[in-house]
């Protein structure tokens, strides 16, 4: 058996599953306490189950999203080399920043050497400063650790951790590096406390089966692996919800993914099973990271959402809550009280939305019932509305070869999947406001559970070769390499799948999920002069997000 | 928080699968690098900064600029398209008003394609800024317009085109003719003759450097544009006046072309040439888009700045204020004195050019009719190595009843002569006829 479980904003959700079928499913109240929430959930759905029984269990939590967005982050020293470009100080993220002297270039050679007097100058900063844990980034340290991996051999034994820039990602994003980078670091006593204390849980419930967490990108970690980089699993909730769509429906061609909820309307867009990712890389309360996800558009319209009439009579739903619907003893009508006027809901006092509705009505001139229904397609217009721009965003992503501008594959989502509380109830509204057919999963309520304990171990790698350098170096994972000129494609493809493969074993995977793509590859000879001199090699190489071979998703969960 | 004082747009193509040949200046690598800068400078993640995605433009589009000879399809690849469609994304988004200037950081590059193309010439086929200028008066009713072309080379191309236009004032700064392709841009070409004073040329000597730069910049061309009084300025945003480009002899760096760009305030700029790819194109892409975007500039530096910048000689600067001194009296303190000419007399002229990357020799004759009322029709009929002779006609913007007649005789009597093809490229009505 599987488990999963979501730790969503209000509610937490648990599954339990078999094979392809969802034995169990249950819902708490996420409280304040993380751990809490954690212990009970498993405790209300493991009652009668054996442990030992629990092959595997998946979670997606809230730890380092709620960290960072509530600025509970741990006092962090930077110590940062720069270069020519923008001012690196623009891009400080505390009282403990310091610039060193030292600079490479694009290509990774050195125009700048590294000064020791500086870099141990901010070291002894930051420790006056009583600081114990500090990021170490280089701007193109991708290109080249060498900086990177002097300074923290230099204050080796000065601190108790040290985050390091280049391998978090080997996307080039200089600022973002060092944003990703500090969070790392920040975040590290936190989660070590919070992945400790999980593992004691589990090992206290004997649950011993091989564990992990999601990330952003929908694809899972291995809890222990995922301390060497804790922002890895932050705003992991949205990828649970398309991982869940994923395993409910299969979602074949190109889908709309759709999750209407109290608050919020998430959308993504899966293409043939794979959902659509960031190619930059997520943000993360104010800081833009280098960290995967999938493309998520969020639009403030959920069943809970305001509704307003202007004075010539035109409608809005959203972008704001106020309290419950009036039918749970709100004061302001909502989307769920047309709903539960129109008896498609049943949720607190009927009479209340129905006098809600009427009040309405004789602001827009109709019944009560014609009322509750115009809101209902005002939201799915507001919904398909905002939809069509995340599509249009998405296609007007800048291309940077004739073949791509030529063979524009744009994206048209063929059909919508609709997910969340109010689902059911819209969907007919949204299939009419988009004009494409609309799907509700079974189990939509808990796909995020769903999605969380099927999604398999994701992990990408990039390399870049280059003869005239004499260097290949794939930064995820730590390799570098002295190459002759004669190194090509095919090398680099083998090295790139090589690595991969082990990173993700590393991360835990199973040696039956490890189905890698190429994501980015190109080759440019190198000309100096009239002559050449070397070839630059660029491959990005991926395990997409999918799910696991052991879920098999039969007729009886759609 | 770090963001642009000037909402600038970005229009980035680097065409990673196309080049003139493999080992030619023009390849796939050329703005590999400055990819790399930019990207790794996360320019594209600071709020005000907006990166747009390029389309093609269209035949319609080259048709408003050029003579293409046979036709389009023969002279262009969709490369050329896209780079020239990357300047129309450019042009909507500044005037559209979703930004203040944009930048589109094209290849290949346009400035030394005329008129007439016959094919390839200095690594150009289509004139991308003409084709953006054209599209931009058809579109958005613009009529003064000024292009600034720092290109080291004389942008000889763009002249060749706006020759006849005194709605369009070309100011071209580069390397002295004498000492570098294409050996033409001296100050005694000024215009045609209904366009008087509008062709400015300052030929800088070489190893001209920051100071030798932005003193003509300051003394000359800003007091031209304050006098033209434009309703855009374009810049044709060449970047081989760097003391580290391998073709040419300059001494120019990052930071002096953003200080350059940041005192211009140029509406669009648009990438010309520059070929030291790995050690200036970076940072100066990297420095015209900050100082487009009212950055500071202070921190763009090439690495090897120290090490082989030189200011530049006391010759050398006091050539250049003298060459500064003598175009001020020619163009700004009384006023630019115009030839006088005949009303309605046909002025001809003669001319050889040479495609230097596709090795063809061309004739042209060129009349046109001299006017004060507008810019005048003019007709050029040319004869090339390729075995091709085609005549075509000009009929401008807000034309006069006189040279429109002039001009549709000019297209019939050509239809009964000798030509291959005869054209006619009237931009009153923005139609383009072959026969």
């Amino acid at each position: 058996m599987i488990l999963g479980l979501d730790v969503g904003g209000t509610q937490t959700d648990t599954v339990l599953i078999d094979g392809d079928r969802i034995l169990a499913e249950t819902k708490i109240p996420t409280g304040k306490d993380l751990l809490l929430t954690l212990r009970n959930a498993l405790e209300s759905i493991l009652t009668g189950v054996e442990p030992d029984q629990i092959e595997r269990m998946a979670f997606s939590t809230t730890l380092a999203t709620n960290a960072i967005v509530e600025d509970r982050l741990a006092p962090t020293g930077m110590i940062v080399s720069g270069g020519p470009g923008i001012d690196p100080a623009c891009f400080s993220v505390g009282p403990s920043f310091h610039v060193v002297e030292g600079c490479l270039d694009h290509q990774g050679f050195e125009a700048v050497p590294l000064s020791k007097a500086s870099v141990m100058e901010a070291a002894e900063k930051i420790r006056k400063a009583g600081i114990d844990t500090i990021g170490v980034t280089g701007k193109f340290s991708v290109r080249n650790p060498a900086h990177e991996l002097q300074i923290v051999e230099w204050v080796k034994g000065l601190f108790s951790h040290v985050a390091m820039g280049h391998t978090v990602s080997g996307g080039l994003n200089f600022p973002r590096r060092i944003f990703t980078t500090y969070l790392n670091a920040s975040l590290h006593e936190l989660y070590k406390s919070f992945s400790d204390a999980l593992t004691r849980i589990l090992d206290e419930k004997k649950l011993n089966g091989p564990r992990y967490l999601l990330k952003p990108d929908g694809g899972t970690i291995d809890l222990l692996r995922s301390m060497g980089a804790p922002v890895r699993t932050a705003q992991s909730g949205p990828a649970a919800s398309v991982m869940g769509a994923l395993a409910l429906d299969g979602c074949e061609g190109t889908t709309l993914v759709m999750d209407i909820g109290g608050t919020t309307t998430d959308m993504a867009v899966v293409l043939d099973g794979v959902p659509l990712l960031n190619p930059h890389g997520i943000k993360l309360g104010q800081y833009k990271t280098l960290i995967r996800s999938i493309i998520t558009h969020s639009l403030g319209t959920g069943g809970d959402s305001v509704i307003r009439v202007d004075d010539e009579g035109k409608m809005t739903v959203g972008p704001r809550r106020n309290g419950p619907p009036v039918s749970c003893g709100g004061v302001v009508a909502t989307p769920t009280d047309a709903m539960v006027a129109l008896g498609l809901l049943d949720l607190g006092d009927r009479s209340r939305a129905e006098s809600a509705m009427k009040d309405l009505g004789r602001v827009l001139c109709c019944e009560t019932e014609r009322a509750a229904e115009r809101v209902l397609r005002r939201m799915a217009e507001t919904i398909a509305q905002s939809a069509r721009a995340f599509i249009h965003d998405i296609n007007s992503q800048p291309v940077y070869t004739i073949h791509q501008v030529l063979n524009e594959e744009k994206i048209e989502p063929a059909n919508v999947l609709v997910m969340g509380g109010p689902a059911p109830h819209l969907a007919p509204y949204v299939e009419k406001a988009l004009g494409l057919p609309c799907r509700v999963p079974r189990y939509h309520h808990v796909a995020n559970a769903v999605g969380a304990a099927v999604a398999r171990v994701t992990s990408r790698v990039t390399l870049q070769a280059d003869t005239e350098r004499g260097s290949v170096i794939i930064p995820e994972v730590g390799e570098e390499h002295k190459i002759d000129r004669s190194f090509d494609m095919d090398q680099a493809i083998a090295m790139a799948r090589e690595a991969l493969c082990g990173r993700a074993m590393l991360i835990g995977a199973r040696d039956n999920s490890l189905e890698t793509s190429i994501t980015e590859k190109q080759i440019f000879n190198m000309i100096r002069g009239y002559r050449m001199v070397g070839q630059n090699i660029r491959l990005k190489m991926s395990i997409t997000p999918g799910l696991i071979p052991q879920w098999k998703r039969s007729e009886a969960a759609c | 928080m770090l963001r642009a004082q000037r909402k600038t747009g970005l229009v980035f193509f680097p065409a990673f699968d196309w080049a003139i040949s493999p080992d030619h200046p023009e390849r796939e690598e050329r703005l590999l690098y400055t990819q790399d800068q930019v990207m790794e400078e996360g320019l594209l993640d600071i709020p005000g900064i907006l990166e747009y995605r390029v389309r093609p433009a269209t035949y319609e589009d080259i048709r408003r600029v050029h003579f293409c000879v046979p036709d389009e399809a023969a002279v262009t690849t969709e490369s050329h398209l896209i780079s020239a469609g990357g300047c129309l994304v450019a042009a909507d988004a500044v005037l559209d008003g979703e930004v203040e200037s944009a930048f589109a950081l094209v290849r290949p590059p346009g400035h030394h394609a005329m008129r007439v193309v016959h094919g390839n010439r200095g690594f150009c086929n289509v004139n991308i800024e003409a084709v953006m200028i054209e599209y931009i008066r058809s579109r958005y009713g613009i009529r003064k317009v000024a292009i600034v072309d720092t290109d080291c080379h004389h942008g000889d191309g763009t002249q060749d085109i706006y020759w006849h236009d005194p709605d369009t004032l070309f100011i071209s700064i580069h390397q002295d003719g004498r000492t570098l392709y294409p050996g033409s841009g001296f100050p005694d070409e000024l215009g045609g003759p209904n366009a008087q004073g509008k062709t400015v040329n300052i030929p800088l000597p070489p190893q001209t450097g920051e100071e030798g730069f932005l003193y003509t910049l300051d003394e000359l061309v800003l007091p031209l544009l304050e006098d033209f009084d434009p309703e855009l300025v374009i810049n044709s945003a060449g970047q081989d006046n760097h003391f580290n480009d391998p073709i040419t002899n300059m001494n120019f760096s990052a930071r002096g072309y953003a200080t350059l760009n940041a005192r211009l305030k140029p509406d669009i700029a648009v990438l010309e040439g520059g070929y030291a790819i790995q050690n200036a194109l970076p940072y100066v892409n990297v420095g015209i888009i900050m100082a487009m975007a009212g950055m500071d500039t202070s921190f763009v530096k090439e690495p090897n700045y120290e090490k082989d910048y030189r200011p530049q000689s006391p010759e050398v600067t006091r050539h250049i204020e003298q060459l500064v001194t003598a175009l001020k009296d020619l163009f700004l303190h009384e006023g630019f004195k115009k030839k006088p000419y005949e009303e309605g007399h046909i002025l001809e002229r003669k001319r050889d050019i040479f495609y230097d990357t596709d090795g063809i020799q061309e004739r042209q004759n060129e009349k046109i009719r001299c006017c004060s009322r507008c810019a005048g029709t003019f007709a050029v009929s040319s004869t090339a190595s390729t075995g091709q002779h085609i005549m075509g006609v000009h009929i401008p913007m807000e034309v006069c009843p006189e040279c429109r007649k002039t001009g549709l005789n000019w297209f019939q009597e050509g239809r009964k002569g000798a030509f291959r093809h005869v054209y006619l490229q009237d931009r009153e009505k923005d139609i383009y006829i072959v026969a």
